[in-house]
């Protein structure tokens, strides 16, 4: 079975600022896939070129059963645009149904559609009233409901925890929980990790228009382990501690040595080390071992995703730029 | 049916609904006519009563007091007769009191040829003025025969008004009243003006709101935008053509049986002659409404592409909403002479003939093969305008912000 998505060297110039520089990257069909990086890292911009807004400078879009971005592709591809937006004076009911109609379902379809997720949503209530009569929240449901109205096999988000209350994006992770049960595809764009990191199977870490890293996250995260990062807890007898402390001290096992992170020393670390190079977690317990040290905790680190992100992308990336929203002599 | 049609005529479907479900649009549909004849008869009701215009004569022949009350009477004026040595500052002073409306000096040599003046608050008044110019001509008249000795009934029958009427016609045409088809035609050049600006901006206006509402991403990543724009000109000139049919199927009503409407409000309908409004002309009127607003609309539509707030429409769209207003202007050039060079000429420019074609052709300056070349000439050009309509609007629908200049127009064009 060919993959939901693939993208090939794509780029995206507007002037002379290259907003996507060569990206390529795959989703596999069934994965909650997301784009991750900083503002301005080109993410909106790349999704756009997938649905179709704007054509690629270069590079090759594949959209499920090897369809190019266009009508074909989206009818099989639902959307929740960065710029969230309806049409204010129309009947929220009327609005995803019409969404649906253009989407390709025949109108009785869309209708009946329509209400099971407006019940979905809690919405029902709404149907009749105008858009515009809808809190901002709401609004975003319905904006929602119109993405997933035909049953995309491909669903993209853009940003979509931007202004959603804590209740409301747990409404979301559900959704996105049960896209994936379904079988079907959610690719989702956001800078937000800690939501990422609790749906995401795979992720692409791009920044400045450039892919920095991509990949099933449980591979990134051994991967990042395998920088040797490890969580002790070394007790309290002092003269385990002093054993332990000639241990560390060698230059040709620990390279570094410092505080725990808060989450491991709740966890009852009491310092990390950094490896040296060369050396291994296992050496390194085995000499604890040898020395005498009462070990009490002995942790090969897997990073957050979230730290993964800030030391691939650095913390002078993550500053916005100016963001390429205004393509003055834009050409789809 | 291609993805693309289909997907223009639910985008119409939305358009045509949003207006035709609203009130304003049933209101204006049916009272619009309404609310068009009351703009012209109101100002003809308000215009002032003449009867009971209270006036004073200063007679210095002598004779023609007695005859000018009799006159002015008829009319239901109400005249007194001064003295005839009444200095004028008397009676300046009665106007300024308003104890009169006015008064008349008649100097002596009145049959001679001396000039009778009138002086009062409604001297401008044209119903006034023609009123006494008429009893005074015919006073005077009369007078002069008495004095040259000829008989009364002779004297009648000499200073009877001769009958006088004008007609239009092309010669090949059954004559219609000239001032009658003069209105019609005018009306419909207006009418159709009005009507293509009212829904052409509408396009514009609906282009905006897309961007300003911010829905345009999800309409362009859901749809191609040149359905997007087709589908929006269509919807929005369906709720226009019905609103004219309506119109104009009212109009042609009223005038078949006008004897029975205007018998219904007393009148005689003999007395009143209206130009027939025949279905060619509906026809005529209708084709040139739906390719004028194509026409039109494209290019507000590309208007609205360009701008990203109501605010900035109103100098980028002054181009082409000057280019509607020429055509309006010209509206007397082509009735004056409808079959002259200028007429010709302007009903064959497909920015003007959707305005002046109709007219033409009412007043009897164009045959069926002038439309047929009017409208050919309307139609490709349409087709051109609306492809590059399309192509600035492409890409003019995700920009926000900046405008782009005439040579950033002319770049989008060659893709």
């Amino acid at each position: 079975m060919s993959s939901a998505l693939a993208v090939r060297g794509l780029v995206k110039r507007f002037g002379n600022h290259v907003a996507v520089d060569d990206v390529s990257f795959e989703v596999p069909r069934g994965v909650v896939y997301g784009i991750l990086g900083p503002n301005g890292a080109g993410k909106s911009t790349t999704l756009r070129m997938i649905n179709d807004i704007f054509a690629p400078d270069a590079g090759e879009i594949i959209v499920l059963d090897g369809l190019a971005p266009g009508h074909a592709a989206a009818q099989r591809i639902g959307y929740l645009p960065e710029e969230r937006g309806l049409y204010p004076k129309m009947k929220v009911a009327d609005m995803i149904e019409f969404i649906g109609e253009l989407r390709g379902l025949s109108r009785g379809e869309a209708r009946r559609r329509t209400a099971t997720w407006l019940d979905r949503l809690g919405l029902a209530q709404w149907a009749g009233n105008k858009v515009q009569d809808l809190s901002k929240g709401m609004q975003q449901k319905v904006q929602f409901a119109t993405a997933l109205i035909h049953e995309p096999e491909l669903v993209i988000l853009d940003e979509p925890w931007s202004g959603l209350d804590p209740i409301n994006a747990e409404v979301l992770r559900d959704e996105v929980e049960a896209i994936r049960r379904s079988g079907r595809t959610v690719l989702f764009s956001t800078h937000q990790m800690e939501q990422a990191e609790k749906l995401v199977d795979q992720i692409c870490i791009i920044a400045r228009g450039k892919k920095l890293l991509d990949g099933p996250l449980a591979d990134i995260q051994r991967r990042a382990a395998g920088d040797g990062i490890i969580a002790l807890g070394l007790g309290s007898d002092a003269a385990s501690r002093a054993a332990a402390d000639a241990v560390l001290g060698d230059r040709a096992l620990v390279a570094e040595r410092r505080a725990p992170r808060a989450r491991a020393h709740a966890d009852g670390a009491d310092c990390e080390v950094k490896l040296a190079s060369g050396a291994s977690a296992q050496q390194l317990l085995a000499a604890l071992v040898a020395a005498g040290v009462g070990l009490q905790r002995f942790e090969v680190v897997v990073p957050t995703l979230h730290q993964i992100f800030v030391d691939r992308v650095g913390t002078s990336a993550a500053v916005a730029e100016r963001r390429p929203d205004a393509p003055s002599g834009a050409v789809a | 049916m291609s993805p693309g049609l289909r997907n223009a005529l639910v985008i119409a479907r939305r358009e045509f609904l949003e207006r035709a479900r609203s009130r304003w649009f049933l209101a204006i549909t049916l009272l619009g006519p309404i609310g068009i004849v009351a703009m012209i008869l109101v100002p003809s009701l308000l215009t002032p009563n003449p009867a009971g215009t209270r006036v004073e004569i200063i007679d210095r022949t002598g004779v023609l007091a007695q005859p000018l009350v009799t006159g002015l009477t008829t009319v239901r004026w109400k005249p007194a007769v001064l003295a005839p040595s009444t200095p004028d500052a008397d009676e300046m002073a009665r106007i300024r009191d308003r104890k009169i409306n006015g008064f008349l000096i008649v100097p002596a040599d009145a049959l001679d040829g001396g000039t009778i003046i009138y002086r009062g608050d409604n001297g401008s008044n044209q119903t006034v003025t023609t009123t006494l110019h008429e009893i005074v001509r015919v006073v005077v008249q009369a007078e002069r025969g008495k004095r040259a000795g000829i008989a009364g009934d002779k004297l009648t029958e000499i200073i009877r008004p001769a009958a006088f009427e004008a007609q239009q016609t092309n010669g090949k045409a059954e004559a219609t009243a000239g001032v009658a088809s003069f209105l019609v035609g005018y009306a419909l050049a207006y009418i159709l003006f009005l009507v293509i600006t009212v829904y052409a901006v509408a396009v514009m206006r609906s282009v905006v709101q897309e961007k300003t509402s911010r829905v345009m991403e999800l309409m362009v990543a859901t749809i191609k935008p040149r359905s997007l724009m087709t589908g929006k000109i269509v919807g929005v000139g369906g709720a226009g053509l019905v609103q004219v049919s309506v119109w104009l199927v009212m109009a042609a009503l009223v005038i078949t049986y006008r004897d029975q409407v205007l018998g219904a409000f007393g009148v005689s309908g003999a007395a009143v002659t209206l130009p027939s409004l025949t279905f060619d002309v509906i026809g005529i009127a209708l084709g040139f409404f739906v390719l004028g607003y194509f026409f039109y609309a494209s290019m507000y539509a590309a208007v609205g592409a360009m701008v990203s707030s109501e605010q900035d429409t109103q100098q980028v769209q002054m181009p082409v909403t000057l280019l509607l207003l020429v055509g309006l202007v010209s509206v007397t050039a082509v009735s004056g002479d409808p079959r002259g060079v200028t007429a010709t000429v302007m009903t064959l420019i497909p920015f003007w003939s959707p305005l002046l074609m109709p007219m033409r052709y009412v007043l009897g300056g164009a045959t069926p093969v002038d439309i047929v070349i009017s409208l050919a000439i309307l139609l490709v050009s349409t087709v051109l305008i609306a492809r590059a309509a399309a192509k600035i609007y492409r890409i003019g629908v995700l920009m926000y912000g900046k405008r782009p200049g005439v040579q950033e127009l002319l770049r989008w064009l060659r893709y």
